[in-house]
């Protein structure tokens, strides 16, 4: 009986689901209230989240991610294939592609594209693509990549905001002597190849986009995307303004709801209250090092660090600051992250394990140690106090210093922090990013700590190189198991990204990088 | 001509002010922790880049030689290029100060609106109930924190009875100082209880002097007294109060201007100090304190003009 009331469900919600499709409507603007205005608008330039989150409505890449956010599918190329050796990727581009001003995207664009995107002088994301030795074109349809070593993350890259096309000759011919000094004209009023065209931008304010013409895509009634006139960023950065406005009708959608609202939200009968799975990990990072600004630090004990894990109760602090949005982590990198392993919460609660380690380490009596607070932050703030209380069971005295952003990122970067609150999203769907960051010590000292291992080390510049899937996903699963051991983070929580649409609004995604897809969203009339 | 050489003073007395607020911050935001390549490029930054970057906003070299550019590029009128906008920190600074301005004015405008008028009603029927009405009103205008009452105007004018929209700015004038009213409404109401207290003060003072027992006796009509005797003298400390307090109001301005999502001046001066970006916050600090320092002449012109003794 109830597997027959299951398939009857699942068959109304076939019909459900192919109903909305058939009911596509087009037409209208839809207006998305934003916390922060954009910076800059170059794919290879920008180094912020609030350009790269929106950066995919204007310019398209070679692959685009799938809706999941771990794989990839056709995007400006058709056809992909890497050879046999790993060392070249070959990629067909796609029949009749045209930038917004109409004029043809050819392989010339896309090589040149690349190489500005790999150029070691250009931004902060080169080392995303650093494999790619060179990019040729043969015909009038085809993109080789020639490598300098095998990079199984070299198709995902292709799907990441730096490896946007854009349009040579246009960007060539903008005023200026430098690269980027062609990009702040450039992109001031940019020649798009994704699903929209920059129409205005009043800074700090109002961004308008409006359809582009000329976009390749198709959508469910057969004709071109996108299905929206345009889209209308409106910049509100007070949280209780964002969702009064949205409240009012006066915006379609708002994103970054605080954890505290989302409830009342989800109960709002005029709103869908989106929860959309994400990479981002909320964490505390401990400096390693044995003495910090010439003291002893008690943290480089890997047993001290063990014992302060097992004290933390995250149920506790999801609940206290997530409002029970977030859930425990299973590994230093996210859920959703390509390659992740794992299946239990990291450091279940456990007072006593916690007091018999800090005695085996030799601080029975616990210490005086600190934490970087980020000034005003409530979520930050909460997750200190409770972090507070829950130490001093250890015997250990816990200081919060309450600094703004980059004051922090100076003793952060100067590796004379002692603990800090941090939280993370990938940029790319390969676990590499992130294990490059938190665990190899050659990037920037596993997360500023100064903590090493000779093995991961090892092992993650061997998958680098790795183009078996299967040895790769045994060379991540042995790197994660060292970290998740004895690494210098206390990992907290996983967030969803909350995002509160109005009930007219279909279509529209945030993938688990964050990224915000406009280009299949639609309004009812 | 003493009130011209008054002016000519005041405003010769301006430059050495302007110059040492300049030098001040220019050195002030160089010794704060962090740079603008940090902070730009935040927590992922690797040490290679963030040199690169610092090197090629000449930063890497020394403190002096920097505001030795710095100051020959402001002869020539350019400002910098801002460091996280990539825009002529001129151009900014058009865009968004004249909607700080704007809204100061409106504000400062409702202030009065409301302070004078109320402000001599209370003096006149003072230890009665108007009187208690109305400085009971504006007391809790007074200590109610400017976000509470921006968040309260937005929930009830904006979402509720929908007069107003909620926050934001337009795009035509008329539409501009339609989307303004609220925010200007919410500053003016802890800057107006301030002001009708100082004013409802000196009313009662200058009723009881002399001068005015004087312009009774001699038979005036009492729209005259009130105009002519009391509101000039009453007036006198109030507008130095005014004039004081423009800074003030462009300091509520930030809050505001969060809450209402305003596009102005004060927000951009607050990212430009968590970003650490230089040009930005030198160029706002020059332009701000030109006008604060305009603010006060053009006060004490007008203290000079209701007293023309300070002028002496």
């Amino acid at each position: 009986m109830k597997k027959i009331a299951k398939a009857a469900l699942a068959a109304v919600l076939l019909v459900g689901t192919s109903l909305s499709a058939a009911a596509v409507e087009r037409g209208g603007v839809m207006t998305y209230g934003r916390y922060a205005d954009s910076l800059f608008l170059d794919p290879v330039l920008n180094d912020a989240n609030v350009d790269i989150w929106i950066l995919s409505n204007l310019y398209d890449t070679l692959l685009l991610p799938t809706d999941d956010g771990k794989g990839v599918q056709a995007g400006l190329a058709t056809e992909w294939k890497v050879s046999d050796d790993g060392m070249s990727v070959n990629l067909t581009l796609r029949d009749g592609i045209q930038f917004s001003d109409g004029s043809p995207i050819t392989p010339a664009d896309v090589a040149w594209s690349l190489k500005r995107a790999a150029n070691k002088d250009n931004g902060i994301w080169n080392f995303l693509v650093s494999s790619i030795d060179d990019v040729t074109t043969e015909g009038d349809k085809t993109v080789v990549l020639k490598l300098k070593h095998p990079d199984p993350a070299i198709l995902a890259a292709l799907t990441v905001f730096n490896t946007a096309i854009l349009p040579q000759k246009v960007f060539e011919a903008a005023a200026g002597a430098t690269d980027a000094d062609k990009a702040k004209v450039f992109a001031e009023h940019p020649v798009s190849s994704g699903p929209f065209v920059l129409q205005s931008w009043d800074r700090g304010s109002t961004m308008k986009l409006v359809r582009n013409e000329h976009y390749w895509g198709k959508g469910e009634d057969g004709k071109p995307l996108p299905y929206l006139d345009g889209v209308t960023f409106e910049v509100l950065p007070d949280d209780a303004t964002r969702i009064l406005k949205l409240n009012s009708g006066e915006i379609d959608g708002a994103e970054f709801i605080p954890y505290s609202r989302v409830e009342e939200l989800k109960s709002a009968g005029n709103l869908n209250m989106e929860l959309f799975p994400s990479t981002r990990v909320q964490y505390v990072t401990m400096n390693a090092r044995p003495q910090v600004n010439g003291k002893d630090n008690p943290l480089s004990n890997p047993k001290v660090r063990q014992a302060m894990n097992y004290a933390v109760n995250k149920d506790a602090i999801i609940a206290i600051v997530t409002h029970g949005v977030g859930k425990p982590m299973t590994s230093y990198m996210s859920s959703a992250t390509p390659m992740h392993t794992g299946d239990k919460p990291l450091y279940a609660y456990d007072i006593e394990k916690a007091k018999s380690l800090m005695k085996e380490a030799g601080f029975e009596k616990g210490f005086d140690t600190s934490i970087l607070v980020l000034a005003g932050n409530q979520d930050e703030i909460g997750i200190a106090t409770a972090l507070q209380q829950m130490w001093a069971e250890l015997g250990i005295k816990l200081e919060l210093q309450q600094v703004d952003n980059a004051t922090r990122t100076q003793q952060y970067r100067d590796g004379v922090f002692t603990m800090r609150e941090a939280a993370w999203t990938d940029d790319i769907a390969d676990p590499n990013e992130i294990t490059s960051y938190f665990v190899y010590s050659p990037t920037i000292d596993a997360l500023h700590t100064g903590w090493k291992n000779e093995e991961a080390d090892k092992l993650f510049d061997a998958s680098q190189k790795e183009i078996d899937a299967t040895k790769r996903a045994a060379q991540y699963a042995r790197i994660q198991e060292i970290y998740n051991a004895e690494g210098p983070i206390v990992p907290l929580y996983e967030t969803p990204y909350p995002v509160a649409l109005s009930k007219k609004v279909h279509g529209f995604l945030q993938i688990p990088l964050g990224n915000n897809f406009f280009g299949r969203a639609w309004l009812d009339k | 001509m003493p009130l011209f050489s008054f002016v000519l003073r005041r405003i010769l007395q301006m430059i050495p002010t302007v110059v040492f607020i300049l030098v001040v911050t220019f050195v002030l935001v160089r010794l704060l922790p962090g740079d603008p390549a940090s902070a730009m490029l935040g927590d992922r930054a690797i040490d290679a880049d963030v040199e690169r970057i610092n090197a090629s906003l000449g930063l890497d070299k020394p403190i002096p030689i920097q505001f030795l550019y710095f100051v020959k590029n402001v002869f020539t009128g350019d400002l910098g290029t801002s460091i996280a906008l990539k825009l002529p920190v001129t151009t900014i600074i058009m865009q968004r100060l004249p909607v700080t301005l704007m809204l100061t004015l409106m504000a400062a405008l409702l202030a009065l609106i409301l302070a004078v008028p109320l402000a001599f009603l209370a003096a006149l029927k003072r230890e009665q109930t108007a009187d208690a009405v109305i400085r009971g009103t504006f007391q809790v205008g007074l200590s109610m924190p400017v976000f509470y009452v921006g968040i309260l105007m937005l929930t009830v004018f904006g979402a509720t009875l929908k007069w107003f929209p909620v926050g934001g700015y337009g795009d035509t004038f008329g539409d501009r100082l339609y989307h303004l009213f609220l925010p200007a409404l919410t500053l003016a109401f802890s800057f107006s209880a301030v002001l009708m207290r100082n004013l409802r003060s000196s009313v009662i003072g200058v009723i009881n002097a002399e001068y005015v027992d004087f312009a009774r006796a001699k038979g005036l009509r009492p729209r005259t007294i009130m105009i002519r005797h009391v509101l000039r003298n009453a007036l006198i400390s109030t507008v130095t109060l005014f004039g004081l307090q423009i800074g003030t109001l462009f300091g509520g301005a930030v809050i505001t201007e969060t809450v209402f999502a305003v596009p102005g001046a004060g927000r951009l001066m607050i990212d430009s100090i968590y970003g650490r970006d230089y040009p930005v916050l030198q160029g706002l600090t020059i332009a701000l304190a030109v006008l604060v320092s305009l603010t006060f002449l053009a006060t004490d012109i007008f203290q000079a003009w209701l007293d023309p003794r300070i002028a002496r």
